[in-house]
């Protein structure tokens, strides 16, 4: 057996005052026609990320509505995370020196995780590259059973060749594969029928549950942030393409016009990213003696909790990414209320409705522009910010993304009708 | 020059609720002498370790207090970071292959750094032992230079050691976290300065109770049965397994007591994440245990976990001093320790908690707190002033002012 993540129970009950009985009532029933399959998430990690966050809601709320769902994660030695990591990097487009010994690499410990698997599941959905070759080392034993998904979350547009190649027959033996964009899937797979599915936030966690005015206010106190004065904040890793620095600059061009502006920006890091230190520290020189901006950090104790904190007390919520994924951090923010101004890109306009729930931006003077026009208007901004909870609510939470996977695997099983509506963000592309 | 960090703004005048006007005054007038001087931090890492959190409030208060502080980081490339973690492994005791060719890639890497210090400083404080030989390759001047080791370094490995020594002598002074954590093979004057909380930080703050009760619910955890809690990173010295262990003793007559491990970090070896995959097996089918790990746990979450335990536990401990243990002690939580030197500063067996030396012994130590509220209060009392006598940031800073002080004098 893998190794098994534990995860705590949740119930679906808890979020019928949230998206209403209809919601409720089809998760239900799609629940039912699925009664006591078996499900199986695979990955590569129990420990932060997206995926593992995503997982920890997923896998419980399947459970609690009669499936049985376990979530593993892989087995490696240190070489084959370095491996991975490297496939994945390349896979979003970073150029990698992909070696034979790497692709020996990479396979052997599929073939590992393969002899590891021993039971059998109605569904088995695997998560990114990292274990996409298990299912051949299954069929080539000819020990594969049930349905096989590949849930791919990142975009692999610029993909490596060379990588993607060795990839691709792995991903054609499946019997579907799930992308976040359309834009994202490869035209040469082939094989799979293939889904878009974007992600989605979970209402419930503590980054994004309610929090009283009193717990907002003195969390920003902690952190030397004044919640009498106007706060703007983007949260992000810091790489070129979340341009810290413009987000700077956007913030001293708004400041010349209300001087009582702060800003908070908070890093996700990795400890082993060394590109991301390096943005780290080419921030703070910009921000430099302005004790109004606020450079902060996952790794310095600012979490879940800080994060929804911050996010509830800023006027104005920046995502000013110049190349983007999916972007979730603007649905965390549009569901605290808040409008955000985000970059034109990556999956950003499907979850900021232009002048409605914030605005879309391209370059700096627009953001700027929309950032004050915001900061100036904020009765405006608050008619935004509440327009974005009920797009978000409808689309973008946890719940959604449930029903869309037990839309997939009614599909999959042939169990699938006209009674079961797809939900508004899923697609089938092929 | 070195890699920069962002230093938050802080005001010592938040300090004089907790600590006193007294204390902070007393703090002011101490600094006043020596105002303006210019301090250099400088550190492995300015994140997610003990040393980088207890920087980053010390070098904002100091600040605060007229003195002109920094914190930069050393630039190492990945071999060299590599180096630094087998270096760090083997000042803490554990074996490590050391070769001549790791030396000298460690003194090229030294020499390159003393390249960097391009600011005049009165003082430069080396935190940590891996950047050390830097101050060996800086042209004479009148700088002082302060080397503060955080880890314990009695039982450091001889091959690394004797590598570090001949360097650590150059320095003017050596501070340490605890009179254990010293060597006697160290001739230079040394001073002891305990590592500090800052009671005013997210982690430390009071929370209501309905935030507290939301947050647990959130995490599935139940606010009215008792909770046994250890924050920990995942590794193998924190010994997840025995404490498991010892919970599964404890449920034999309390079987409605819960379990929390809060993994403050991502597993860094291959001990770390065997032990993760442990008690992931051990606690996959108990719906009890509770595992909170990630990236996004933050200080206002280990408040949360802390506070709202009944008894907080800390089997194991690397080579350091564990200050999370402090943390809870501030919170009033009882807290049983395992014998590690740096726990038994913060937990006087019998006083502030209890000392534990097995999972038995620890099981025991659980239930007697769980049963006896009476004691658990009065050790949690105890703890809370103890922490205000000898752990708080404010006592941190006035052993600095002195010594700071002290090497100004004789400049």
């Amino acid at each position: 057996m893998l190794g098994s993540v534990p995860t705590t129970p949740k119930s679906l009950e808890t979020y019928r005052p949230i998206i209403g009985d209809e919601r409720t009532e089809e998760i239900r029933a799609l629940g039912a026609r699925l009664r006591g399959a078996r499900v199986l998430h695979v990955n590569a990690t129990a420990f932060g990320g997206g995926v593992a966050e995503i997982l920890g809601t997923m896998v419980p709320l399947m459970n609690d509505i009669g499936l049985d769902a376990d979530w593993q994660v892989i087995k490696g030695a240190d070489e084959f995370f370095q491996v991975t990591k490297a496939m994945h990097n390349s896979l979003q487009g970073m150029y990698i020196d992909w070696t034979p010994a790497m692709r020996e690499i990479w396979t052997n410990y599929n073939s590992l995780n393969a002899d590891l698997f021993d039971e059998r599941y109605d569904f088995v959905v695997i998560h990114d590259p990292q274990p996409a070759a298990i299912l051949t080392f299954l069929e080539e034993r000819g020990e594969r059973h049930g349905k096989w998904v590949w849930r791919c979350h990142i975009d692999l547009t610029d993909a490596q060749v060379q990588v993607w190649d060795l990839l691709r027959p792995h991903v054609a033996r499946y019997d579907a594969a799930i992308f976040t964009l359309p834009s994202y899937v490869k035209d040469d797979l082939e094989g799979p029928a293939i889904y878009s599915v974007p992600p989605a936030i979970d209402p419930l966690s503590p980054k994004n549950a309610d929090l009283p005015r009193a717990t907002v206010d003195s969390i920003l106190e902690r952190y030397g942030v004044d919640p009498k004065r106007p706060m703007i904040t983007q949260i992000s890793r810091f790489d070129p393409w979340k341009d810290p620095l413009g987000v700077i600059d956007c913030y001293r061009a708004v400041k010349d016009q209300i001087p009582d502006l702060q800003l908070v920006m908070i890093a996700s890091m990795a400890s082993d990213d060394p590109e991301g230190w390096d943005w780290y520290e080419r921030t703070v020189r910009r921000a430099g003696e302005d004790w109004d901006i606020h450079v902060l950090s996952n790794l310095n104790g600012v979490g879940n909790i800080e994060v929804n904190a911050f996010q509830r007390a800023a006027r104005v919520v920046v995502q000013k990414s110049l190349r983007e994924g999916f972007g979730l951090v603007v649905s965390e923010a549009l569901w605290k209320g808040r409008p955000v101004v985000g970059g034109n890109v990556g999956g950003i306009p499907l979850q900021i409705v232009d002048g409605e729930t914030g605005f879309l931006v391209n370059t700096l003077e627009e953001c700027v522009e929309k950032v004050l026009l915001l900061l100036n208007e904020p009765a405006r901004a608050d008619r935004m910010g509440a327009a974005g909870v009920e797009y978000v609510r409808d689309r973008f939470l946890t719940t959604r993304y449930l029903r869309d996977y037990l839309n997939i695997f009614c599909q999959l099983a042939g169990q699938h009708d006209e009674s079961l509506p797809l939900s508004p963000m899923q697609r089938v592309l092929r | 020059m070195y890699g920069t960090l962002a230093i938050s703004h802080r005001a010592l005048d938040d300090l004089a609720e907790i600590a006193g006007r007294d204390t902070v005054d007393e703090l002011r007038s101490l600094a006043r002498p020596i105002e303006g001087l210019r301090i250099l931090n400088l550190s492995v890492t300015g994140f997610g370790t003990g040393t980088a959190e207890l920087l980053n409030s010390s070098v904002a208060f100091m600040n605060d207090l007229g003195l002109d502080a920094h914190w930069q980081v050393v630039r190492a490339s990945s071999e060299i970071a590599q180096i630094q973690r087998e270096m760090y492994q083997g000042l803490g005791g554990l074996p490590v292959e050391w070769t001549q060719g790791k030396t000298d890639a460690w003194l090229r890497d030294a020499r390159m750094n003393a390249r960097l210090l391009t600011e005049t400083f009165d003082v430069v404080i080396v935190h940590d032992p891996q950047p050390l030989a830097i101050r060996s390759f800086v042209p004479p001047s009148d700088t002082r230079w302060v080397m503060h080791s955080h880890i314990d370094l009695s039982s450091a490995i001889d091959a690394v050691w004797m590598r570090l020594r001949e360097h650590v002598e150059k320095y003017d002074l050596a501070i340490f976290p605890s009179l254990s954590f010293c060597r006697p093979d160290i001739t230079i004057p040394k001073r002891v300065v305990p590592p500090a909380i800052d009671p005013t930080s997210a982690r430390n703050m009071p929370l209501p109770p309905d935030l507290i009760e939301n947050v647990l619910r959130q995490y599935g955890i139940d606010p009215a049965r008792p909770i046994v809690c250890q924050v920990s990173p995942c590794d193998a010295a924190s010994d997840l397994v025995g404490v498991v262990d010892a919970w599964w003793r404890v449920r034999e007559t309390r079987p409605g007591v819960q379990l929390v491990f809060v993994l403050t970090t991502e597993a860094a070896d291959a001990a770390g994440r065997a032990s993760y995959d442990e008690i992931a097996r051990l606690c996959h089918d108990e719906a009890d245990a509770f595992v909170v790990s990630g990236n996004e746990i933050g200080n206002v979450e280990v408040n949360v976990f802390q506070t709202a335990a009944s008894v907080v536990v800390q089997k194991g401990l690397r080579k350091g001093f564990g200050l999370w243990v402090s943390d809870a002690l501030w919170k009033r939580r009882p807290c049983v320790v395992g014998p590690a030197p740096g726990l038994l500063e913060q937990v006087i067996d019998g006083e502030t908690g209890l000392v534990a030396h097995s999972s038995e012994e620890l099981a025991s130590a659980i239930t007697r707190l769980l049963e006896d509220r009476a004691t658990a209060e009065k050790y949690g009392e105890n703890g809370r002033r103890r922490v205000a006598e000898r752990f708080l940031i404010t006592r941190y800073l006035k052993d600095y002012l002195g010594i700071l002080t002290e090497l100004h004098r004789t400049a």
